[in-house]
């Protein structure tokens, strides 16, 4: 073996005897690594989702609407097309699938459509004879399939059934297709959808037309908001979390190599006394580094796709109920997922091991070997950490009086920031917070002298356990924070739902059939009130009397009777509620918060939408929250939305007189009407399916947030573990004095639980800062909507228990081996 | 072998600059052996490392083979220690996550030179066979200290720096210690300075120095 091999090997044989340190380096790479890579598979994945459905709906493809918002149809088509325009119809809709999942269907024409879209490729497996021709086929992504029920074996040319019977043409796989998507020939998705004549849009290649021919308006590709640009923000979110996990594994790698530091000084000493350079022992040192992270790395990146994995589906669904855009449930993990995984633990390894190397580097060779020496900069290192942290503490207030200056919504990654530098302040002050109260304490304490010891043997302790204690109170800090987020959001939540779903059955009948059903029911003695709803789509033209740039809104009608209008939350009014009810009765409008804030609406403005009459001017009389819904949004009364927009009938909400079952009338209603399943939900099915839609949007926070807080505990608990025999040779003495092992045990247990208990008194107010932040700045420029702040007495409870459960769990396998330890056998470690 | 020429040493004290070394001269030929003597504080340790080049001194020079060691790059001061000389310390300084054998053959294997014969031979003459896949802590005081006399010797360095070696052990030991380390000097073909307080340690030596007020002159027989 070379010398510089057999310096490595003795470096590396610290190891063999403390395997426990390297388990404790390699926890806190793989942690990291896995939570870190966890979610950018889950991001990578998303992303070539977004990418696939830009390259089918927007990357070449102009649209054409006509400028007076009437519905597109046939006719249309022809007219252009006989102009000599390059024009193509698509037909998009929804069906529901066998199991309830709802799919997207796009009917193209791929005679017109332009070569080069993702739409207009056949695919390998069906050629445009087939696609054109009976029994047609059905394009669809491999993921979509299990939306289906069907395998990915069994799906070529499988003919699956719809939610109400009717059959899918034959089906096609086709990997460039987003999920959650059916592409077929127009004819058949036409037929399907129960359109007639009617086109969902018309459309060009992108820069084919220079101008809009005349009647129609010209929406270029560019200027529409890709998925990938809606949820950005929510991916931003995730890496955040991601951050601090990784943060939290490499505060654990730092306090790790720290350690495995300073016990081999006096093995560094000796190594240069026997004539390796300096030099080469931190390049070995730093090879060691490289080594163990390449393992700790590797191995967080496998269990991080595994992570993902699990993860993936109810992130999917989140996207999906939060901002429409679908996500596959399966991952597509691009090469520089892997390299950018590795890259960042490695970095982020490189970045906790250089503080430990310049240390090492800087020890001079006759010091080495004195531990004194390594701990004598402790206090002015807690000096400077104090300074460091007094120094985050203003950036943060800094970036919270620029937050305040900014339109709400605005300032993400600022918001970002101003959380970070909250819990880095915390994090940095925490140790010369407790040192400082560990030193009045030993002076109040003084009378005691196994507390005084115990108090001063845990600031000579501190220099090691800060950085699991720091760690710990990120982890709580953020638990809390988001803990008191997620929970306001659900009151919130709740109350909301109680708000506006009122009536006890809830019915979506066919719009040909709306109006009979609406007369039947009219007639009915045990029906006190029915609020009938309408949707559309319409386009935002200006605000007041300046044009805005287009946005597409959508429309939503609903009845302001004496059910509804009491408990309808809203956030701002013009002159009062019951003014911006009648108004609204009236032909006045409310706009829902998000397109509020994104668009700087307040009461009293007046706003311009395209209608097919022309430009409607409604005035905006009140602000509503909408939780969950991805679009802006202008409600009406269902009968000017109706009347003005032409929009079709939506929902009937159907109230019953006081004493009323719904059941007999559901039945009634299913008998007389044919009324499939989905076609009528009583209340309490409709407010299951959108708290289980809630629950499902916040599973991966609470996961990553529970993975976090348990990853610090394991920190804490690995770094006591490391210290557990050089503790008992501290403790030996105090036996030898006559201090029973049992109050020995008890002693380590109180003074660990203190130190905790410290912690989690800190991370209260730090939680409460980082929730603050959340639901004041974070929550508005990333769901569009704003919460009240909750504090919730029990959460903080909580935190504290947790804490100190963590830390005692933490210290009780030491405490174990302490208790265990045959007195004689303390002694006898003590001795050299 | 071992040149010093009017070397000076002092620290920095909170107190103003403490003087240890004042002019010091001090020649040591191949395979002689010198004992350096002194009271606690006189500067000895301090001598033997700059005679490793563990340190470097303000004044003067310290010539090894001719070399000037004060003149070499920290690098190649290592790489010297590596390859001509042995040190061995009060305190021993074994890895302890190294065992009896590994620990035996670190030095001679950093420098290139490992001899199983030699190492073999050492291991019976250190009274350590059937200790060698023993750690450093299941060993006794004295057999921690033969273990890192056989580390400093087992590649047979052209010079021995031992700074105390029987200071940690008692009597008996250390009369057993030094004549083993006496022995296999010489069965190594190295020469040795040795710091000592004691006399009946120094005593066997061929020469003995005496380090007093940062000067040194000959120490009584």
């Amino acid at each position: 073996m070379s010398p510089l091999g057999v310096a490595l090997a003795t470096l590396l044989s610290h190891y063999r005897r403390h395997p426990g340190q390297l388990a404790l380096l390699l926890l806190g790479l793989w942690v990291a690594g896995a939570l870190w890579s966890g979610v950018q598979a889950i991001n990578a994945s998303a992303r070539d989702s977004y990418a696939r459905a830009e390259a089918l709906f927007d990357a070449d493809l102009d649209r054409l609407t006509p400028a007076d918002s009437r519905p597109l149809d046939h006719e249309d088509f022809v007219t252009l097309r006989r102009a000599g325009l390059p024009v193509s119809p698509i037909v998009e809709g929804e069906v529901t699938a066998a199991g309830g999942e709802r799919l997207t269907v796009i009917g193209i024409d791929p005679l017109t459509l332009p070569g080069d879209s993702a739409l207009a490729s056949p695919g390998a497996e069906s050629g445009l004879e087939a696609f054109l021709t009976p029994p047609w086929r059905t394009r669809l992504a491999p993921e979509t399939l299990a939306a289906l029920g069907l395998s990915r074996q069994a799906a070529g040319g499988a003919t699956p059934r719809l939610a109400g019977g009717r059959r899918l043409p034959p089906l096609a796989p086709s990997a460039a297709l987003p999920p959650a998507t059916l592409v077929m020939d127009i004819a058949v998705a036409t037929q399907l959808l129960g359109r007639g004549d009617g086109l969902s849009r018309l459309v060009v290649p992108a820069g084919a037309l220079a101008a809009a021919p005349p009647g129609y308006d010209l929406e270029r590709a560019e200027q529409r908001l890709a998925p990938g640009e809606l949820t950005a923000s929510f991916h931003l979110s995730l890496t955040a979390m991601a951050l601090l996990a990784l943060i939290v594994g490499l505060f654990i790698v730092q306090a790790a190599l720290g350690l495995a530091l300073e016990q081999r000084l006096s093995l560094l000493r000796t190594l240069r006394a026997l004539g390796v350079p300096g030099r080469t022992l931190i390049g070995l040192l730093a090879l060691e580094l490289a080594l163990l992270g390449l393992v700790g790395a590797l191995a967080g990146i496998a269990s991080g796709v595994g992570l993902a994995r699990a993860l993936l589906p109810d992130v999917a669904a989140t996207l999906s109920s939060l901002y429409g855009a679908e996500v596959g449930r399966t991952l597509q993990l691009p090469w520089h997922y892997w390299l950018g995984g590795l890259g960042v633990t490695l970095g982020g390894l490189f970045l906790a091991g250089s503080g430990v190397l310049w240390r090492a580097a800087r020890l001079p060779v006759l010091g080495l070997g004195q531990a004194q020496a390594w701990r004598a900069g402790y206090q002015r290192q807690l000096g400077r950490q104090a300074l460091a942290g007094a120094a985050s503490a203003l950036l943060a207030l800094g970036l919270w009086a620029w937050l305040a200056t900014r339109p709400p919504g605005e300032g993400l990654v600022a918001a970002f920031g101003l959380v970070a530098a909250l819990l880095l302040a915390g994090a940095l002050w925490l140790p010369p917070l407790l040192a400082a109260g560990l030193a009045g304490l030993g002076r109040w304490m003084h009378r005691r002298p196994l507390v005084q010891w115990a108090l001063a043997d845990l600031q000579l302790q501190l220099p090691r356990l800060a950085l699991a204690m720091m760690a710990l109170l990120i982890a709580l800090s953020a638990n809390l924070g988001v803990g008191s987020m997620v929970g306001g959001f659900r009151l919130t939540f709740l109350d909301w739902l109680d708000q506006r779903l009122v009536a006890d059955l809830y019915l979506r009948p066919t719009p040909a059939r709306f109006d009979e059903i609406d007369a039947w029911l009219a007639g009915r003695p045990e029906v006190a009130e029915r609020l009938a709803t309408a949707s559309g789509e319409t386009t935002l033209l200006a605000i007041g009397d300046a044009e805005t740039p287009r946005q597409p809104v959508a429309l939503f009608g609903i009845t302001p009777g004496d059910t509804l209008k009491p408990g309808w939350p809203l956030k701002a009014t013009l002159a009062g509620r019951e003014a911006a009810w009648r108004a609204l009765t009236g032909g006045a409008a409310f706009v829902n918060e998000q397109l509020a804030i994104a668009r700087g609406i307040v009461p009293g403005d007046r706003l311009t939408l395209a209608a097919p009459d022309g430009g409607e001017r409604l005035r905006v009389v009140a602000i509503y929250p909408d939780y969950g819904n991805p679009q802006g949004e202008v409600l009406l009364a269902t009968p000017q939305l109706r009347h003005r927009f032409q929009a079709a009938s939506g929902s009937l909400g159907i109230v019953l007189a006081d004493g009323e079952a719904a059941r007999p009338l559901a039945s009634a209603l299913r008998t007389r009407f044919d009324l499939d399943t989905t076609a009528l939900r009583d209340q309490r099915q409709v407010k299951r399916v959108a708290t289980d839609i809630f629950e499902r949007t916040f599973a991966i926070t609470r996961a990553l947030n529970a993975l976090t807080l348990a990853v610090a505990a394991l920190a804490l608990l690995a770094s006591l573990l490391a210290l557990a025999r050089e503790r008992r040779r501290q403790l030996a003495p105090l036996w030898a004095l006559g201090v029973p092992r049992g109050r020995l045990v008890a002693v380590q247990l109180a003074q660990l639980g203190m130190a905790a208990l410290a912690t989690g008194l800190l991370a209260l107010p730090l939680g409460l800062a980082v929730s603050a932040c959340l639901v004041g700045s974070i929550n508005v420029a990333a769901f569009g909507w704003r919460l009240p702040l909750h504090v919730f007495p029990g959460g903080m409870l909580l935190t504290l228990a947790t804490a100190l459960g963590a830390a005692l769990l933490a210290g009780g396998l030491p405490s174990l081996a302490l208790w265990r330890t045959p007195p004689r056998a303390l002694l006898a470690e003590e001795a050299p | 072998m071992l040149d010093i020429r009017q070397v000076y040493k002092a620290y920095a004290t909170p107190q103003g600059p403490l003087r240890v070394l004042a002019g010091v001269d001090l020649r040591l030929a191949a395979g002689e052996s010198l004992a350096l003597m002194g009271e606690s504080g006189s500067g000895k340790s301090t001598l033997l490392h700059l005679a490793a080049g563990l340190d470097l001194p303000d004044h003067g020079e310290v010539r090894l083979d001719g070399r000037a060691i004060s003149s070499l790059s920290e690098p190649r001061r290592a790489r010297l220690r590596r390859e001509r000389l042995g040190l061995v310390f009060q305190q021993f300084h074994l890895v302890p996550s190294l065992d009896v054998l590994d620990n035996l053959r670190l030095q001679a294997r950093l420098a290139g030179r490992e001899s199983p014969d030699w190492t073999a031979r050492l291991v019976a003459r250190l009274g350590l066979a059937g200790r060698e896949r023993h750690y450093p802590e299941q060993l006794s005081g004295g057999q921690q200290q033969r273990l890192a006399i056989g580390r400093a010797l087992a590649p047979r360095p052209a010079l021995l720096l031992a700074d105390e070696p029987t200071g940690n052990l008692d009597e008996t030991t250390a009369g057993e210690v030094l004549r083993l380390l006496l022995e296999l000097v010489r069965e190594a073909g190295s020469a040795l300075l040795m710091v000592t307080h004691s006399p009946v340690v120094a005593a066997p030596l061929d020469r003995r120095l005496r380090l007093s007020h940062g000067r040194l002159g000959e120490a009584p027989p």
